[in-house]
């Protein structure tokens, strides 16, 4: 039996295009989430072990990163958000606010080429607590007094990471914190009745928002352990069901009956018995199904929805975070990635078939690595980064607080 | 010259354009209308200038990317600055909604807009019949695209809360979708957030997981049995037996009490008959609650080998958990 190839240095070519060269028209409509585009560039290259990006362009990656800085804190996602220097002050700093994914994402990257010196720790800290409710959950801005955006999980993962970022190092912070019991109060609350984690309130369980909610409670320590156990009695667990967790995780494997398939209308499709069929009324009986060794397995984000790339990694993550990632037998996940949805040119798409795109092909790899992938660096799977950049991220930060050179990553303002 | 420039009725406008330095990241090859309107914009914004004009360039900046917050968020406050009617700004966004069924921010923007206008009309009862009526008809035309759209559930969960929506004619509209397809989980989730978070008898706070002695028992009934037709219907569809099991924590029942049924669709005694591997793995988990280890093993046996071998590793761990309690 052959096994399944990443083919390492056509994506070390396809993330080295995405870097150096315009991306198309049609990523208009990320234009205010490139910040994200600039993480997952640089993290991938640097998942792949890639070669070495030159002096000169990492100085300028980083300028551009600190371009974004908002000068009350926190960062915009992309210069479209951000106004010269000279039309800030007068209380105008609202005009364009900093935005809380594009932080994160911004500090990320900023640990790809080079220091931490720059970030304004303190107001990026204050603004950062600005951005949380009552209810425990955080928007994405703040303007005019009001926090905008959604109360989902995306929102809280990306707080407490930015909090790691900033202040996980530090035993005593000046900065007052972010109110730690309210969010995972709120995280309990996004617990659905099927086992998985919805945006706020009980809407329907989905693997991005599981994935978040798992991370964030691996971030603040406060996940407990499959078999039950938790270390402190006097802390309520962040998950309310653990078992139900685990089995809507794996639930959300399926196989992929990759046929030849000579028609135009609908390509290869998934196992109607199993998860996505459409006909009610005309289901299968369930047979036995037989393991075979050219297995396909896909993960969908939802019961009864199609596989997808990127939700093999929200899967395998958040599992993974649990402690019980030797649930999912890797090898069919391996094949379904890289027989297909890796593209010829490199990268991941989205279905079979696909042509790539950026977060997938960022997701497919985290994926991989996730699962152990030879040629990847060992990976982080809360962080969504390579364990070496984490620890590097680390080091920085403490560097950051000791260097004399400057003012703005200080412990007080 | 660019569409804005040449214009007289922007003449007043000098464009603030984006400075993306050297060597930027995730650079985009913005098409030039992009970028001059964005000029323009930021200049709007930094001036705080909310008139009719501004409600244009951000229909066009919209147009082209729909994923723009600060767009969004600016054309509300113009909105609300006006005082441009409501009722008109929602048709326009219904337009926007149905050519990106993707957009997130569109949503938030109909929020908004709605959270406008609810205190105008929240003392009369037929504007609010009116109001639901619409918005309930415009979700169900979303629905005919992509009936498991996360955020327009999430919008219709916003609308029950703000409109007190938890009634019969929803449970009804959700009943027509799982008509149409029983696999539609999303539905299924929010039939779930309308029986068991109706306010009128759901004590405050209960989690989704956990027992609610507020729910009346003659509505667990029903339920259950609600969920039943649905496995009888389609056997292998994951969300009704999801559904079931919510039901019965809701309901502080046993999953004992659903034994005969559950049998129905997975026999392992003498004569070996299976017809959902998620009836087989219902089982296992009531006879491990009734103490029955030996039989749910041979369940989570049968579905590792043999109905959802996928999955092995974790019938497996399940095995394993059987015999170490």
């Amino acid at each position: 039996m052959t096994h399944a190839k990443l083919n390492r240095e056509l994506h070390i070519k396809y993330w080295q295009r995405c870097l150096n060269s315009l991306l198309p028209t049609g990523y208009t409509t990320t234009d205010s989430t490139r910040m994200s585009l600039g993480y997952f560039i640089l993290s991938a290259l640097d998942i792949l072990s890639a070669p070495p990006l030159p002096s000169a362009q990492r100085t300028q990656i980083r300028n551009w990163i600190l371009c974004c800085q908002h000068p009350s804190g926190g960062f915009c996602g992309s210069p479209n958000h951000k106004f010269p220097d000279a039309y800030y002050g007068d209380g105008k700093e609202e005009m364009d606010p900093a935005n809380l994914p594009a932080t994160l994402f911004a500090l990320m990257s900023l640990g790809f080429v080079g220091r931490m010196e720059e970030v304004k720790r303190v107001k990026c800290l204050r603004w950062l607590k600005s951005l949380q409710r009552d209810d425990g959950s955080f928007g994405e801005l703040v303007r005019q007094g009001r926090i905008e955006g959604g109360r989902d999980m995306r929102y809280c993962f990306v707080a407490v990471s930015v909090r790691w970022l900033l202040r996980g190092y530090i035993k005593i912070d000046s900065v007052e914190d972010i109110d730690i019991e309210a969010l995972v109060a709120h995280i309990r609350a996004g617990q659905t009745f099927d086992g998985g984690v919805s945006e706020s309130s009980q809407h329907e369980a989905h693997a991005g928002y599981t994935y978040c909610a798992i991370a964030c409670l691996s971030l603040l320590g406060r996940l407990p352990h499959s078999s039950g156990a938790q270390t402190d009695s006097e802390i309520s667990p962040g998950l309310t069901n653990i078992s139900g967790t685990i089995r809507w995780l794996v639930s959300r494997q399926l196989q992929y009956h990759n046929e030849d398939d000579n028609s135009d209308d609908e390509g290869p499709g998934f196992e109607q018995s199993q998860n996505t069929g459409i006909c009610a009324n005309t289901e299968p009986p369930l047979e036995s199904l037989l393991i075979n060794e050219n297995m396909f397995v896909g993960f969908n984000g939802r019961v009864n929805k199609r596989a997808d790339t990127c939700y093999a990694f929200w899967v395998v993550a958040s599992l993974s975070m649990i402690g019980e990632v030797e649930l999912v037998d890797p090898e069919p996940m391996r094949r379904f990635l890289t027989e297909l949805t890796q593209h010829q040119i490199g990268g991941f798409g989205k279905c079979p078939g696909n042509p790539p795109d950026i977060y997938h092909s960022y997701l497919g790899l985290a994926a991989l690595a996730t699962l152990g992938e030879a040629d990847l660096k060992q990976f982080d799977a809360t962080l969504c980064i390579s364990v070496e950049q984490r620890q590097r991220l680390e080091i920085l930060g403490e560097e950051a607080l000791t260097s004399r050179n400057y003012t703005c990553f200080s412990r007080e303002e | 010259m660019g569409k804005y420039e040449g214009d007289p009725a922007w003449d007043d406008v000098v464009p603030i354009p984006q400075d993306d330095g050297e060597g930027a990241l995730a650079q985009i090859a913005y098409a030039d209308e992009y970028a001059e309107a964005m000029g323009y914009l930021r200049a709007i914004v930094a001036a705080k200038e909310h008139s009719s004009r501004v409600l244009d360039l951000t229909v066009e900046i919209i147009s082209m990317n729909p994923a723009h917050y600060t767009v969004w968020l600016y054309r509300a406050s113009t909105i609300f600055a006006l005082d441009h009617p409501i009722q008109q700004e929602i048709e326009w966004v219904n337009e926007v909604a149905l050519d990106n069924e993707k957009n997130y921010q569109i949503w938030h923007h109909r929020q908004l807009l709605i959270d406008h206008l609810y205190p105008s009309i929240s003392s009369d009862p037929v504007a609010l019949q009116k109001l639901a009526n619409s918005e309930i008809a415009f979700l169900t035309l979303m629905f005919n695209s992509d009936s498991k759209n996360y955020h327009v559930w999430s919008y219709r969960q916003y609308l029950v809360r703000k409109l007190n929506l938890f009634n019969a004619s929803e449970i009804k509209s959700i009943e027509a979708l799982l008509k149409v397809d029983v696999r539609n989980n999303s539905a299924w989730s929010h039939r779930f957030f309308i029986v068991f978070s109706n306010p009128e008898y759901a004590t405050p706070g209960s989690a989704a997981t956990a027992y609610d002695p507020g729910i009346p028992d003659a509505l667990l009934d029903c339920e259950i049995e609600f969920s039943k037709a649905a496995i009888f219907e389609a056997p292998q569809n994951q969300s009704p037996w999801n559904y079931l099991r919510g039901v019965l924590r809701k309901g502080g029942r046993p999953l004992a009490t659903q034994e005969c049924f559950a049998s129905e669709f997975a026999k392992i005694e003498s004569e070996e008959e299976v017809k959902s591997s998620h009836a087989l793995d219902f089982l296992a988990d009531l006879w491990n609650e009734e103490g029955e280890t030996e039989k749910a093993d041979k369940a989570l046996k049968l579905l590792g080998d043999k109905y959802d071998p996928i999955r092995k590793n974790y019938w497996e761990w399940r095995r394993k958990a059987l015999k170490a309690a």
